[in-house]
């Protein structure tokens, strides 16, 4: 874990605290997330009993657009994508049969999509978005928290938002407002909630 | 003649001559694995023939050693079936146990999870009853596992040995009033042990239900058995055809007091009663013959000699 800026576990109960550093780090290996995560902090007080993990990410890459697959050429509508990077080909036939539906997408050979568009569309089909790693990175952190975090602790409060992360989570009703808490656990890290 | 139990690892060259040799001593052989050119058998031999094996056994390069768990049901008990408990730590030390001969099965409850919240259904506790040991893994907090362990231990009436991140003391202050058998330092975790210092916790697994299970067959001996489980389990080979259909690695297998024969109860029950072992003794004249938890299997439990009046 020598790659993270800050990782430390509080608990009220010191052997457990020492399992779970254990426990955690092998769960965030595990995952992969080692070289996502900046920050963390893990607070585990058994005796409310309520789990709290907050943590800062790194700066993510960037957006899979469709000008990083292939390059786009279009004249009066007639739009012709020529592929160069495999890699996220499904990726991309997914998301224009999503938008434009499988009757406009055509594909004459492994490497050529042509489809006839709007001509203003077709000026903005480069930007669009392929694949957004956060989503996946939402998912993965929030899953490795939950295996990270006692079992039947099932209610649970979470939010991924610009670079910062929050999972909360009890075997009782959680208060309504957690905030205070997570603020607090920020500040340990030197960070604000 | 006291049977000790053995595990027997050697080539499959002239391996059946080891067979003879324990069936020759009156010795039972228990389970029989061939992987590849190797052979392992888990076996009970008259205490006094084991230097006689390993004599006969030394030319054949077969190493004898003795396994106190052989001969053994041991339940190991997870508090859930979720990734939080396995493989690591159940199937690690389920996995470890069987190293050393003993049967294993992985119980996991459907609600042992959590501090306030853990419970354990009849079926659960019917199913751990019927085992000759039960190894609780338990978290890592010391708070829960005070908490939830009156819950766990309800209507349990085998041995219990618990495991569990605080050490052993702290396990035996917390717990009250006390189970047979502590384990400390080995919690919940989530990676293979392969380290030294984790092997060495499940040798403390080990060492802590051999002497658990010691205590187990004194209290036995004190009132024997009308007949011993492993002759039982041969009898039941030799005289009830349909266990050589069975397709399960261990058909009959052997417990501390009694036997689990994998055959349908309803169909099969009565004929395991009427079977004798000697004239005139038969099964339902020294043992129950009951219907097992576990799936529709036939559970044996033979009753002490106080009881029959009888010992084949």
């Amino acid at each position: 874990m020598s790659t993270l800026d800050y990782f430390e576990v509080e608990s009220t109960d010191p052997i457990g605290r020492d399992q779970y550093h254990r426990l955690a780090s092998v769960v965030i290996g595990d995952h992969g997330l080692i070289g996502v995560l900046k920050k963390i902090h893990i607070y585990i007080d058994p005796e409310i009993p309520i789990f709290v993990a907050t943590g800062i990410t790194r700066k993510l890459l960037h957006e899979i657009r469709v000008s990083d697959i292939g390059s786009v050429s279009h004249e009066n509508g007639h739009v012709t994508i020529s592929i160069g990077e495999e890699t996220y080909f499904a990726a991309l036939l997914q998301m224009l049969w999503d938008r434009f539906g499988k009757d406009l997408v055509n594909q004459p050979d492994r490497f050529t999509i042509l489809m006839d568009l709007d001509e203003k569309v077709a000026e903005t089909l480069s930007d669009l978005v392929v694949i957004d790693p956060t989503e996946s990175l939402y998912k993965d952190l929030i899953y490795s928290l939950q295996v990270i975090c006692p079992e039947g602790f099932k209610v649970r409060k979470q939010s991924f938002s610009e670079g910062k992360f929050f999972f909360v989570a009890s075997e009782d009703t959680l208060d309504e407002d957690v905030m205070p808490l997570v603020r607090e656990k920020f500040a340990l890290m030197g960070e604000q909630g | 003649m006291i049977l000790e139990p053995i595990t027997y690892k050697g080539g499959v060259y002239r391996h059946d001559e080891i067979l003879d040799l324990i069936e020759d001593l009156g010795g039972y052989i228990i389970q029989k694995h061939l992987i590849a050119q190797d052979v392992i058998l888990q076996a009970l031999i008259p205490r006094a023939d084991i230097a006689l094996l390993q004599t006969i056994a030394r030319p054949l390069a077969g190493e004898v050693k003795t396994a106190p768990l052989v001969g053994t049901e041991i339940a190991v008990v997870s508090m859930s079936l979720e990734i939080h408990h396995l493989p690591h730590a159940s199937c690690d030390v389920a996995e470890y146990l069987r190293t050393e001969g003993a049967k294993t099965n992985m119980i996991g409850l459907a609600r042992g999870f959590g501090k306030r919240i853990a419970l354990m259904n009849e079926e659960e506790r019917n199913i751990i009853n019927e085992h000759d040991c039960a190894i609780y893994l338990l978290g890592n907090f010391e708070s829960c596992i005070k908490k939830k362990m009156p819950v766990l231990r309800r209507g349990i009436h085998v041995p219990i040995i618990v495991c569990g991140a605080p050490n052993r003391e702290t396990l035996m202050q917390i717990i009250d009033p006390p189970v047979d058998g502590y384990v400390g330092g080995i919690g919940r975790f989530m990676h293979r042990t392969k380290e030294a210092d984790e092997i060495a916790k499940l040798d403390d697994i080990i060492s802590e239900v051999a002497q658990v299970l010691d205590r187990k067959r004194a209290a036995i001996a004190k009132d024997p058995l009308s007949v011993s489980p492993a002759r039982l389990m041969d009898v039941i080979m030799a005289e009830i055809s349909a266990i050589r259909y069975v397709t399960s690695p261990i058909p009959v297998v052997v417990q501390m007091d009694g036997l689990r024969v994998k055959l349908s109860f309803d169909q099969y029950a009565e004929e395991v009663r009427n079977t004798k072992i000697e004239e005139g003794v038969s099964v339902r004249k020294v043992a129950d013959v009951l219907p097992s938890r576990m799936r529709d299997y036939i559970l044996i439990k033979i009753r002490p000699f106080s009881e029959t009046g009888v010992k084949v």
